[in-house]
């Protein structure tokens, strides 16, 4: 097939352009890594699974040294709490957004009049145009009070016999609250996806539902829910993607927890994205600049982390849409 | 409503901007006919840093603008932390600091790094206790250790019952409140614990320091955000700069007694952080650098410290050093009257340590 010159040109710089996307993911995957070795090479495997994250003592007299490394004196890096506080506040967030999201979906494509059903897709569409930052202050205004003053005294009390739902309900900020409003911010995201899949089962399908003498209910869910299961899977592996990145939002309501282990439902927490947007001041005070390789490391730990859920995301898409 | 005294902030914040550019445009055009043309820059200088000192240079500049309309000088409340890394790498002309520069900054930028005080400042130790908060409740180093490393859990505690007898102190967790981005106040505080509970401290004191694991901790941002979360956080304790006493008050928050080294406790009040100041002062080296917390003298309100603005000697050009020198000079004379300070509740620095400050400041160079 030979082209003329335009389209030759055409191909070589869509080609470029095409190949600028993995480029820039590569070169930035690399720039973490070497930003991130020496902090890697300070602390070892106990990066990923030590508990004690401390930037050292930059008015002590002398620097600790490790393996070739120095960093300012005491200085430990572990990063486990906010491996957990990122993998625990996403998924409950999807615990609540899945449910949700999938509801709204089957409302919006299934029982919602034509005229409310464009007005409602419009506002869900809404909800995920506002800025992370804003939901962040209402999480702070609203979610945090309610939380400690009601939803974790009451959910302690009496739901309690869960594993994790019981002890101390803390005093607002924490990991359900971060939870809550992470689910507000990837409800959006699932809902618009799943309606999507759900309005584009054939007519033909439910018409035969429908003749082989099923109710609506039973139509609905034995061909619109089973058919658009790949749907609602990817769809929650999108929100889980978004959850985990989400940086202002949770840092306004996560209690930042340092050197602590989430205990329960209502404790404090801390997410990879979230130390690194509060750490980073402070690690650059650091004369070493060993605090600020160890904030290059935890971003290499959340993009790894996001990579795994992505191409696991893929994996179970495409076995879902073959079964 | 928290947000009462974050909104109420922006609202003066931008007020003040408004009567900033009001003023320069009134005083440009006075001024147009003999010198220069109207609204001309002569330099734009920025400074960010301590939270803490942050109020008293927004009641600072637009009186110094009054002086000299042309000089622009952008403030922001960015935690000491942010204040002493932006003067290091030379972000900022001017960084501001509640802690003196750590012995690891001396090497860096060629030791060229100055720490120069500009006011003499307190921290208060805030509760939120329903019921008690017009109460100064006593509290000491050990027990603020107690609390802070997750030993002492309850309000109603041995330790905190002893010290403050025929107080109805509640049945219920302590909640620590503590900075999560690199802070002077943070300093002060760990400072004070450390130099008073001795081994019951561990982790030392600095700007960010290894916090001990507390379940019921919360960590804020700045000082705003400390009084924020002490509001809506009933049973929490704080440590939060002074500046930010009119917030508590309004708040109807608890203001702390702190046993100081004489074995008295005191709230931070005018009259107790001057004799503190007056007991520690005259130690000051040239360099500046000097704790002022747990300091003698039986009426020493113990947390208290020179409020430093970070300076790089080595500034961008000639006409920085020239205006960061002559606004940190009106700071130090016609910006030490109590008309500024009282409003922050902030106390004057001694003579002699304004002749050094200014010494220092002649170290400027473009």
């Amino acid at each position: 097939m030979s082209g003329t010159r335009s389209d030759r040109l055409y191909r070589v710089g869509a080609g470029l352009v095409a190949g600028a996307v993995p480029l820039v993911l590569a070169a930035i995957l690399v720039f973490i890594l070497f930003d991130g070795l020496p902090a890697i090479r300070y602390m070892g495997v106990q990066f990923w699974t030590s508990i004690s994250w401390n930037l050292g003592n930059e008015y002590g007299t002398a620097l600790t040294v490790r393996n070739g490394v120095q960093a300012m004196q005491g200085a430990s890096f572990g990063i486990l709490p906010y491996i957990l506080g990122t993998l625990l506040t996403s998924v409950v967030a999807l615990v609540i957004a899945v449910p949700l999201g999938v509801g709204t979906a089957l409302f919006l494509s299934e029982w919602a009049p034509a005229r409310l059903r464009t007005f409602l897709s419009a506002l869900v569409e809404l909800l995920a145009g506002v800025p992370s930052v804003v939901y962040g202050l209402w999480g702070l205004a609203v979610v945090v009070p309610a939380v400690g003053a009601s939803v974790a005294p009451w959910m302690a009390a009496h739901l309690g016999f869960i594993p994790f739902f019981a002890g101390s309900p803390g005093s607002g900020p924490g990991l359900l609250a971060a939870g809550v409003v992470l689910a507000i911010m990837v409800l959006p995201l699932i809902a618009a996806t799943t309606r999507d899949a759900m309005i584009q089962t054939p007519q033909a399908q439910r018409e035969a539902a429908y003749a082989l003498g099923l109710t609506k209910w039973e139509a609905v869910s034995a061909v619109v829910l089973r058919g658009s299961r790949p749907a609602i899977v990817g769809a929650s592996i999108l929100g889980l993607g978004r959850a985990l990145g989400e940086t202002m939002a949770v840092l306004m309501v996560c209690g930042g927890a340092v050197n602590l282990l989430p205990g329960n439902l209502y404790g404090p927490v801390n997410t990879l994205a979230a130390v690194i947007a509060s750490q980073l001041d402070s690690a650059l005070t650091d004369s070493t600049q060993m605090a600020v390789h160890a904030l290059a490391a935890v971003a290499l730990t959340l993009f790894v982390i996001s990579l795994i859920v992505n191409g696991l995301a893929r994996l179970i898409v495409r076995e879902e849409a073959r079964a | 409503m928290t947000l009462g005294t974050k909104g109420a902030r922006w609202v003066s914040v931008v007020a003040a901007a408004a009567l900033l550019a009001g003023t320069v445009g009134a005083q440009g055009a006075a001024m147009a006919a003999s010198r220069k043309p109207a609204g001309t820059k002569v330099a734009t200088l920025l400074e960010t840093g301590s939270s803490l000192l942050y109020p008293l240079f927004n009641i600072w500049i637009p009186s110094y603008n009054k002086v000299h309309p042309n000089v622009q000088i952008t403030p922001g409340s960015t935690g000491s932390g942010t204040g002493i890394s932006d003067a290091e790498d030379g972000t900022v002309q001017i960084g501001a600091s509640d802690a003196y520069l750590p012995p690891t900054a001396k090497s860096t930028n060629g030791g060229s790094m100055l720490n120069v005080p500009l006011g003499i400042s307190a921290q208060m130790i805030n509760f939120n206790l329903p019921g008690l908060n017009a109460k100064h409740l006593h509290l000491n180093g050990p027990i603020l250790a107690g609390i802070f490393s997750g030993k002492i859990k309850k309000w109603n505690a041995p330790a905190i019952a002893k010290l403050n007898k025929g107080v109805k102190l509640p049945n219920h967790a302590i909640i620590p409140i503590r900075r999560i981005d690199g802070s002077g106040d943070t300093f002060l505080f760990t400072q004070y614990m450390t130099f008073s509970a001795g081994s019951a401290w561990a982790p030392g004191y600095g700007t960010t320091v290894n916090w001990p694991a507390v379940g019921n901790e919360i960590s804020a941002q700045g000082n705003s955000g400390m009084v924020t979360a002490l509001n809506s956080t009933p049973y929490g304790v704080a440590y939060i700069g002074i500046s930010y006493e009119n917030e508590i008050v309004s708040h109807k928050l608890g203001i702390a007694a702190i046993e100081n080294k004489a074995g008295k406790f005191l709230t931070p009040n005018p009259s107790d952080i001057q004799f503190a100041a007056a007991a520690m002062v005259s130690k000051t080296p040239s360099s500046e650098a000097l704790s002022l917390i747990f300091s003698p003298g039986a009426n020493s309100y113990p947390i208290i410290n020179y409020e430093y603005a970070i300076l790089d000697t080595k500034q961008a050009n000639a006409t920085d050093a020239k205006w960061v020198k002559d606004f940190l000079t009106w700071c130090l004379t016609t910006g030490q009257s109590m008309s500024y300070l009282n409003q922050v509740h902030f106390q004057p620095l001694p003579h002699f340590v304004v002749n050094m400050s200014k010494a220092q400041l002649n170290r400027l160079q473009g």
